[in-house]
């Protein structure tokens, strides 16, 4: 019988390297797809099209044309840290997730608001904004000002 | 006892009525806040993580390494700084070679961790450190018949082979904290579900606080008491934006832990920032008040 070259699986073990290399990424290669992260995950219950076995198999399958796609579900994740709980393989999906959306960052596919949430981090050292109308509600609540946080010193750890 | 609170970003700077409270009470308790210069953000475990994790453990470990060379533990008070210090304290134990990275790069501020300080959030320095029975002792004014709808949010408890608080799917601190001040919680369906804010997505956190508050009110309770203050984003003022889209009106409202504990400490509502609150707890405190004048002298 002639092979049948559509049912044949490839593998990107080259996007699954990059997967390793970053911290949390390698825990990927311990998946044996049982699906105990699912059950708990209120991602997956409320939007079908996230499913953190689905994309632990994509991780597997080293599929990049999916998990860094636009519209990958991997930005559904509400970082709950059920499947963490759950995983009798200790693949912390959750980390798994993150250390696609690092990659995804490092590609330049991320969504616009990693970057406009990370954005006083990196400026001010604080994610939210020390305004004179924050510094007046801490001094009616009897509280001390807010001084400058030492950003400079945080930005030198960030150069590699 | 001594500790260094750890207040990050959101309570300071968007919620300081939740530090207010905090500062407040925790001395009633027995505790000396030391408060520490040169911490940054956590840095926030959700988007500051997103970008780079080597960069969010660093960062980390530079705040970690302040409380180390002062050698007083950390006290949190919000869940994500919980999470990020926790989880950063169990990678840098868990992988050497990890750690050594890490140090390298604090060896351009002149730092190094080692992995001398703990960090609890401040539930569970009372339940494991103070004890309950200090708590109780600290109340003036109980809370008699206010129920409170617990949200415990994700962080606190997940994962439990970080945090080491409670069990994760059946946890009772909390209810034992509301229960010392005199406070009845009160269990409904959606005690353990999300909040949404970490999702990167529109409707999702619609339909997740659509669902708690509508638990919430089924199940009778007077206020949400939680701990966390992403939850109380999504909560508090998430609430109206939710009930406005799906046309109806919650009025559950959303009281952070130190300021119910505030109030059975007897501290007023303004000293707690109460008023800052988009949902008001007017009609709660009339009652406690009154309940408080109409209580005959004690035998």
């Amino acid at each position: 019988m002639p092979e049948d070259k559509s049912q044949k699986v490839t593998v990107n073990f080259e996007f699954r390297r990059q997967l390793d290399e970053i911290v949390g990424g390698d825990h990927h290669n311990y998946c044996y797809q049982c699906g105990a992260c699912v059950a708990q995950c209120p991602a997956a219950k409320y939007n079908e099209s996230f499913n953190p076995r689905a994309i632990l198999l994509n991780t597997l399958l080293g599929r990049e044309d999916v998990l860094l796609a636009k519209d990958s579900p991997i930005w559904l994740c509400t970082n709950c840290y059920s499947c963490y709980e759950r995983c009798p393989q200790d693949v912390r999906p959750i980390e798994v997730i993150v250390a696609l959306k690092n990659l995804a960052v490092a590609k330049g596919v991320a969504p616009e608001a990693v970057a406009s949430m990370t954005e006083n981090i990196t400026k001010a050292g604080v994610s939210g904004l020390v305004t004179p109308a924050v510094q007046r509600m801490r001094e009616r609540l009897g509280l001390e000002p807010l001084g400058e946080y030492p950003v400079d010193e945080m930005l030198k750890l960030l150069e590699d | 006892m001594k500790l260094a609170p750890f207040y990050g970003c959101m309570i300071p700077i968007k919620y300081p009525q939740m530090e207010a409270a905090f500062r407040r009470t925790m001395p009633n308790l027995g505790v000396e806040l030391v408060d520490l210069d040169g911490f940054t953000c956590c840095p926030d475990p959700i988007f500051f993580k997103t970008k780079g994790v080597l960069d969010w453990l660093t960062v980390a470990s530079r705040n970690l390494c302040i409380a180390e060379e002062n050698g007083v533990d950390l006290v949190t008070l919000c869940s994500g700084c919980t999470a990020t210090l926790k989880e950063a304290r169990f990678l840098l134990a868990e992988d050497e070679s990890l750690k050594e990275r890490v140090n390298e790069r604090l060896r351009k501020i002149g730092k190094e961790y080692k992995g001398t300080v703990k960090v609890e959030h401040a539930v569970v320095v009372i339940r494991d450190e103070l004890g309950i029975e200090k708590l109780k002792e600290s109340v003036v004014r109980p809370l008699d018949d206010l129920k409170v709808a617990i949200h415990y949010g994700c962080h606190l408890l997940k994962p439990s082979q970080i945090m080491h608080v409670d069990d994760a799917d059946y946890p009772s601190i909390l209810e034992d904290l509301i229960r010392a001040i005199g406070a009845t919680p009160i269990d409904h369906d959606r005690t353990l579900l999300c909040c949404g804010k970490g999702c990167i997505d529109d409707d999702m956190p619609i339909e997740m606080v659509y669902d708690i508050f509508t638990s919430i009110k089924a199940a009778g309770a007077d206020v949400m008491g939680l701990i966390c203050p992403t939850c109380f984003s999504s909560f508090d003022l998430g609430q109206i934006m939710v009930g406005r889209k799906k046309d109806t009106e919650f009025g559950i409202p959303v009281i952070y832990y130190f300021q119910l504990l505030g109030l059975a400490q007897g501290l007023t509502p303004e000293d707690i920032g109460l008023n800052l609150h988009k949902v008001k707890p007017d009609k709660v405190l009339a009652r406690l008040t009154e309940g408080a004048e109409a209580a005959p002298p004690a035998a």
